[in-house]
Parts: structure tokens; sequence; C-alpha cells
């Protein structure tokens, strides 16, 4: 482990423990944070990368061990104890009022925005304008921030943790939400900060964007200290293989789960969503007929359009991917095909019975103080052959899931396993497995592996390439990510979902950069 | 955790609070000057001091919770927070005599399946109006249900002073309802009614229908997650909520002419000493688990039998009960949080 005897630390943690009733998050580990550096904090889910930022950051405390804030021991015990010494968290989920701007919410937080008496200090606005221009912050201060986007949002977050002499900057996954040319601008922040003495920790886990922002990385697995590197010497291969602990089956995600090698029908449709306007029957009749159809769909929400003029084909044997930013309308084009949401306009013809991956495994895909039995039964409870008379039969649903529990190796005693003691990609192979129960004719998975660590990525992507390639049996897949690699390693076709707009990809543009352009609206997606 | 350390705890937490209750209540009586053992002992003879007493009082007086706790489960175990069961059982005891009354000369086989279904009709249309609130306009049923107890126990005492007036005008109480229309009795020279019986059943029934069928498990889902019942069961959430307020209602509603067929025979004004309200520990302690609500309805019940006991024999006033009735509901809240808390679910690294 690198040492930095004669520069002062940031923040140090010694041989820091931290348990969850049987489960060790933490053991032992140590870890050391050096004034204006970027520490990238990398590992699987699970490894205890975001429990040692909520240590630093005084949301947990430690069963054992030291924590040093600016060469002092200190006992957290609250994140205000942690803000009073300088460190400042910006979570995975913002912490911020929608309804209010982003300068009350940057006020809300800030004792310095406040006189002795309650009202504004004077000069205030000013001093966050500062503050905004120094960090190089692009801020929308005066609309709500329900109304701006994630990236935008982050940045008042980021603002509102900084406005106050800040020391420790924890950063939660942060560039999950965002897309290509917004985790740029997030880095360049980042220097920014680093530059003025900053340190900040950077959680995460993809390897090559951690590689391209911090000055150091250090690996959790399973708890345990594994590595602290310069990210300069060391490559992306050697962090995976520390990550995991061994090579893994499929290499990292993004390397080759099995694309391209289907070949036929898909390959040849000349417009990739099947057709908008003329030339729609004939591409329908060039293929197999589809299994979902939507035409010119749009809905409302809140009083806006979520979903505008929306067309699109999907056949048996192909993924669709569906690229974007969250909250693009994704969420809603899922709940359309999965027959939740009745569109508002336009026509929608869907299979009777749609697997669907939901997004928010935990809110949606499973009920935590469920069995994995019960789980399961959300599927299966309204079929014939899982009732006997009026009574639901039990054994034979209890069967189908220790079967599920088998083919998708999930990780659990039995299938009588309450789904809170699963991990998170345990929990999400048996909704994964669920919905495959379920897909007659159409799967819609909606961010799969998100949170998942490597193993589970690629057993969860294997499985989605394999059931499209699964005969006749076979379902068309629509795969919605925000992950670009996964779009691109899954897909035979590809559309950009930007402001509610679905827009083709052509085949010569499958690559990273011009469906980041589109996902940002910069080309073709616009117009009101 | 094991499964059958799951399965012991919520058991264990129960005796657990009514453990930490009695310890207070024993602290707080020795402090205002009643010895505590004497006061307990009271009680308990009062409750389970001779068969007589058991079946006569204690579960005489059990039957009402029991229904109205049952009610009380079966809404919150699908979310719907039904405060309102003590309107619904006024509704439900109002409708009992007023559709006895109103056959004089009917046969028992005819006059008490009609009043005891008057009575959950009634209390699923008192019901019916926070429910569609609910459904509808994305009131909250907290202040609807409760609310709706005010309007029911003001009709009951306005009904009870006009138009359903006893023809003798003197008290402000119904006529008697036919004999034909009195509950039979359980067992032979006791107080005991059918009523208990019903209760049982209605017990056995739900738990049948929650864990066995296929509309209890939504019940379940749309309890523990409204969102994921929609996206994971694929179904829709509103009439499993319907079904939630409508069968509390009827429950409540049953409740309430259980007790005027069986016990009172005729509706007055302050049927209920608030078993509409005691029926919300009565299910919390139990867990919303039907079968323990029968356990629990009982315990109540005898808090309640040995509270008189308690104030002739110790010189306990029996406003102590309801203190203590109280200091269950508390104890059972904060054991669960602690609970829960000691099972550290949740939060992964």
């Amino acid at each position: 482990m690198n040492t930095h005897g004669s520069v002062p630390s940031a923040a140090r943690l010694r041989d820091v423990s931290r348990r969850f009733g049987p489960v060790t998050a933490l053991d032992g580990v140590s870890f050391d944070l050096v004034p204006g550096e970027i520490h990238g904090l990398l590992g699987e889910n699970g490894a205890g990368k975001t429990t040692l930022a909520r240590v630093l950051g005084g949301l947990l405390v430690p069963d054992g061990g030291r924590v040093e804030i600016g060469g002092r021991v200190v006992a957290l015990r609250n994140a205000r104890d942690a803000r009073a010494l300088g460190v400042a968290m910006v979570h995975q989920h913002f912490s911020l009022v929608p309804r209010f701007t982003g300068f009350e919410n940057v006020a809300l937080f800030d004792r310095g925005a406040w006189t002795g008496r309650g009202a504004a200090a004077p000069g205030y606005r000013d001093r966050v304008e500062a503050r905004a221009g120094e960090l190089g912050l692009e801020v929308e201060l005066d609309v709500p921030v329900s109304e701006l986007g994630v990236g935008a949002r982050q940045r008042i977050e980021i603002l509102k943790a900084l406005m106050s002499e800040t020391g420790v900057l924890l950063l939660d996954e942060p560039t999950a939400v965002l897309a290509p040319r917004e985790v740029d601008g997030l880095f360049a922040v980042l220097k920014e900060v680093s530059g003025a003495g900053t340190a900040i920790v950077l959680v995460a886990h993809k390897l090559d964007e951690v590689l391209a922002a911090a000055d150091r990385v250090t690996v959790l697995r399973r708890g345990r200290w594994v590595l602290t590197e310069e990210a300069a010497s060391v490559s992306a291969g050697e962090l995976a293989e520390a990550m995991v602990g061994g090579a893994v089956g499929g290499g990292v995600p993004g390397v080759g789960v099995g694309r391209g090698k289907r070949v036929g029908w898909a390959a040849q449709v000349a417009d990739p969503l099947g057709g908008r306007g003329e030339g729609a029957d004939e591409v329908a009749d060039a293929g197999p007929p589809p299994v979902a159809s939507l035409r010119n769909v749009g809905t409302t929400r809140d009083g806006r359009s979520a979903l505008r003029d929306v067309t699109l084909d999907v056949r048996r044997g192909e993924v669709l991917g569906i690229a974007g930013v969250d909250g693009n309308g994704q969420r809603e084009l899922a709940r359309v095909l999965a027959g939740v949401r009745t569109p508002d306009r336009g026509r929608a013809i869907l299979p009777e019975e749609v697997g669907w991956i939901p997004q928010d495994r935990s809110g949606e895909g499973l009920v935590n103080g469920f069995t994995i039995s019960e789980n399961v039964a959300f599927a299966l409870h309204g079929r014939d052959a899982c009732r006997k008379g009026p009574w639901l039969d039990w054994a034979g649903i209890a069967d189908a899931a220790a079967e599920l529990v088998r083919e998708m190796d999930v990780r659990a005693t039995s299938s009588a396993a309450p789904a809170s003691v699963l991990s998170g990609g345990n929990q999400q192979k048996v909704v994964t497995g669920r919905e495959f129960l379920r897909s007659g004719n159409l799967l819609v998975a909606e961010s799969p592996t998100r949170g998942l660590d490597v193993k589970a990525t690629v057993a969860v992507r294997s499985r989605i390439a394999a059931l499209a390639r699964d005969g006749d049996r076979t379902p068309g897949v629509v795969l919605i990510s925000a992950d670009l690699d996964e779009i691109l390693e899954l897909s035979d076709r590809i559309a950009v979902m930007a402001r509610g707009r679905l827009v083709p990809v052509p085949r010569d543009a499958h690559n990273r950069r011009d469906i980041g352009e589109l996902m940002l609206g910069a080309r073709g997606a616009d117009a009101p | 955790m094991s499964t059958r350390a799951r399965a012991l705890g919520p058991a264990m937490a129960t005796a657990a609070a009514l453990l930490a209750t009695l310890a207070v209540a024993a602290a707080l009586l020795a402090l205002g000057g009643h010895p505590p053992g004497d006061a307990f002992a009271a009680l308990f003879r009062g409750a389970f001091g001779s068969w007589d007493r058991f079946v006569s009082f204690t579960l005489v007086r059990a039957t009402p919770l029991l229904l109205t706790g049952l009610a009380v489960a079966f809404a919150f175990k699908a979310r719907v927070w039904n405060i309102g069961a003590e309107g619904q059982l006024h509704a439900g005891a109002l409708a009992a005599v007023a559709a006895a009354v109103a056959m004089p000369g009917a046969p028992a086989l005819v006059l008490i399946p009609a009043a005891l279904l008057a009575a959950a009709a009634a209390g699923a249309l008192w019901a019916s109006v926070p429910a569609a609130m609910k459904t509808g306009m994305g009131v909250g049923e907290v202040i609807t249900t409760l609310l709706m107890n005010f309007v029911a126990l003001f009709m009951a005492q306005f009904l009870v002073q006009g138009p359903l007036r006893e023809s003798r005008g003197v008290f402000n109480q119904t006529d008697e309802i036919p004999a034909a229309a009195h509950l039979p009795d359980l067992l032979p020279g006791t107080r005991l009614h059918l009523g208990f019986l019903i209760g049982v059943l209605v017990a056995v029934a739900l738990w049948l229908h929650l864990t066995r069928t296929p509309g209890g498990f939504r019940v379940r889902a749309v309890g523990a997650s409204p969102r994921a019942a929609e996206v994971s069961g694929r179904f829709r959430v509103r009439p499993v909520v319907w079904l939630a307020f409508l069968a509390s209602g009827a429950i409540a509603g049953l409740a309430g002419g259980v007790q005027v067929a069986g016990v009172t025979h005729r509706m007055y004004e302050g049927l209920s000493p608030g078993w509409g309200y005691t029926a919300i520990a009565v299910a919390l302690l139990a867990r919303l688990n039907p079968l323990a609500v029968v356990v629990t309805a009982v315990v109540f019940g005898a808090l309640s039998a040995g509270g008189g006991a308690m104030q002739r024999d110790a010189g306990v006033p029996e406003v102590w009960v309801r203190g203590i009735e109280a200091l269950v509901i508390l104890a059972v809240l904060a054991v669960d949080r602690s609970w829960q808390a000691l099972a550290g679910r949740g939060a992964r690294g």
C-alpha cells in the first residue's frame, strides 16, 4: 500500500470494520486520502465501497477501527459531525427538494445562508454564483429542481456540498445516471475541485471512467482491501481481476457476451424501427410478423408529454436496444410495452403476457418481505396450473421457484428464504428468472444490470442473449438501458430515446460517439 | 436468521411487549399507591377466576374485539389504515336492530341471518365512503374513516332519541329486538353466544384467504408494496383496496350486529366503549395475523372483564385498565421497532 508519510492526510481509516447482522460489509479496511487527489474506489456490489464512503461521511458508525480526519482521530456520530469537519457527501439518490429552485436548495442546507434570526444573509446569492463560477459548475439556480435533468441536479448537489469549507468530497456512483458527455463535464469539475486542495472519493464500478478521472485507485473485494495503486500504473484488466478475484466467464462487461452471431432478416431491415409512415407494411412483410407493435404512441404524464409519437416493431429472436439518458421517457415506454400503461394516443398491439424486468428492482421487481417463492408467485398466481380449486398450489409454486433458483444460479439457502437476505445480484436473478417464466413473446428488460457486480452482470446479459436465440420459443426482447456498452453488446437494432421520442440509429452509427450524441439530443431528437 | 427464528420472532416480541407492559403497569400502580400484586391478582381472578368468569365475561367481552380486530387486521394487511371500525360497528348495530324490528313475526332462521347480513352490509356501506374518497380522489383514509366514526355516533344518538326510540318513550334506546333474533347460547348455562363462534370462523376464513388463495396473495402484495403489486404482479391495485375497505367494514359492522343480537338485544347510546379503537391494539398485537387476533382479542377481553373485579376487590379504578391497554399499544410498537433493528435487515455495502 502506498504511504504518504510526508504529506498530511485529508482522511484516513485504520482497520475499520462494519457488520450488518450476519454480513461483514467492511473487514479491517485501511484507507488513506491525500489532499487534492481524486481517489477511485472500486469493487463489485457488496464489496463494501458504499459502506466505506458512508463511514467516512458519518452516516455509519464503524464497529471497530479508527477514523481520522485532518490528522485527528474522530468519532463521527452522524453526517452533521462529518460536515462540521469538512466532509461532504453526494449521494447516488439526490437529496434535493424537488419544488425548490437550485438556489433555494443550496441555501436550505447551508448555515451561511442565514442570519442568526433566520433571515437570508445579505450577499449570499452573489457568494453562490461566485462559488459556482470558481468551480466551473454550470448551474440553473432559478428553476425548480424537478424541472432539471439528472446531470443538472447533480451539479446543484455538488455545489451544495462545496459551499462551505470542504476537505473531503465523497461521491457515490455519480456517473451511473449520466450520459457520456455529462460524465466528461463532471470529471472536469472534479479536477477543478481537487485542484483547489479538496480530496475526492469517487465510488464507481466502471473501470474506464475511474481510470480516466482518478489519480489513485483502491479496490475492495468482499469487504476487504485488495490494492491501492496510482491510476497511471495499473491497467483495466488488472483492476478487473482484483475486483473479482480471478478470471470471469465472459470477461468484464462490455466484452462480448455474444453479439453479432445472429444474421438474417434483422440485419437487412432498412428502417431500424420497423418503419414509420409509408414503408411500414413493406418492412413488416419482409420479416416474420412482429410480436409487439407501437404506432404513433403518445402518453401524457402530469400534464406533459412523456412519450411522443413512438413507433416500433419487435420481432421474435431479436434484441431491440433502446439507449438514452434516464428520464427521457424510457420508463413510460416500458410500462406501455408491459401493458400496465394504456397509451393516450396512438395504437399498441401487444402480446397477452409480457415479461418485464423493471428498473427499480427492490421497489417494483420484488417485495423484500416476501420469500423467493412468493416473489415468483407474482408471475404464477393467476395461472390455472397453479391453482387447486380456489386454493393456490403453493407446493407447485415452490417447485417452480426451486427450479428457478437452480436454473439462474441464485445463491440462496432455499426458495423459502426472504428476498431481503439476497444480494442485489441474486435479487436480480430472481426477477429475471421470473420474467423469463412469464415472457411468451416479449421481454422488456429495463436497465437489467444496473448496480450488479461483474459476475452477475455477465450472467444476466448472457441469459438475455441466449433467450433471444432460443429457437421457436424465443421472444422478442426490448432492452432499455442507459449503459451504452450493454446496448452495443446485446442489440441487433438500436434506437435512442430522447425527450420522449424514439430515434432510430442506423447500423453504421452503432458506436459510442454517435449514440452518445443522439442521447443528449444533439442530433435529430429535438423539435417540439 | 433461520426460518424458524423468523417464525418465532414475532411471537417472542409480542410476549416481550406484554411483559414490558406488565412491568410498567406494576410500577405505575405502585406509584399510585396500589399494591400491584393485589391489583393483578384481582384482575386475573375477574378474568380467569372460574369457568363462568372466563366464558361468560372474558369471552363475551372478547367477541366484539375479535370481530373489530379482524376488521382492522385485514384492512391493515392491505395497507388500508381503517381507523373507522367504531363507526362501522355502530352502523352495523343500527342496521341489525332495524332489520330485526321490521320483521317481528319471522322465525329465527330468517331473522338472525337477516339481521347479521344487514349489519355487515351497513358496515361495508359505511366503509365505502372513505374507500371512494381514497380510490377516486386520493384522500387519505386515516382522516376520513376517523371522521366517519363521529358521523355514525351522532347518527346513532339521533336515531335512538327520535325515529328509533323505544315505544315506551322512557330511555334513549330502541325497542328490544324479537326473541327470535337473539343469538343462541354457545354453551348451556353460560352467557357465551353464537357470536364468538362466528368470530372464530371469520378468523379462520380470513387466514385461509390471506395465505392460501390468489386473492389473498394480492391483498398481501398490495399491503407490502403497491408498486410491486402493479409492476411485478401485473394486477390493478384499486379493486384490491376496495375489497379491503368493504370486507373490513363488513366485519366491523358484523361486530355491531353480533353485539345487539347476542348481548344487548337493543341499540342505545354508548353501545361500544370504544371497541373499534381498541381493535387497533388487538390487531397490532396479533401482527395482523387473523388467527393470532383470536388470542389477542381474548387477552383484551380478559383485561376488560378483570378491570371491574380490580376496582371492586382491590380498589383500583377501572380507568387503569384503559391505561394498560394504551401501554400495550406503545409497547408493541416499541418492541416491534427494536426487533426489526435487532434483525438488522437491509443495508449492504
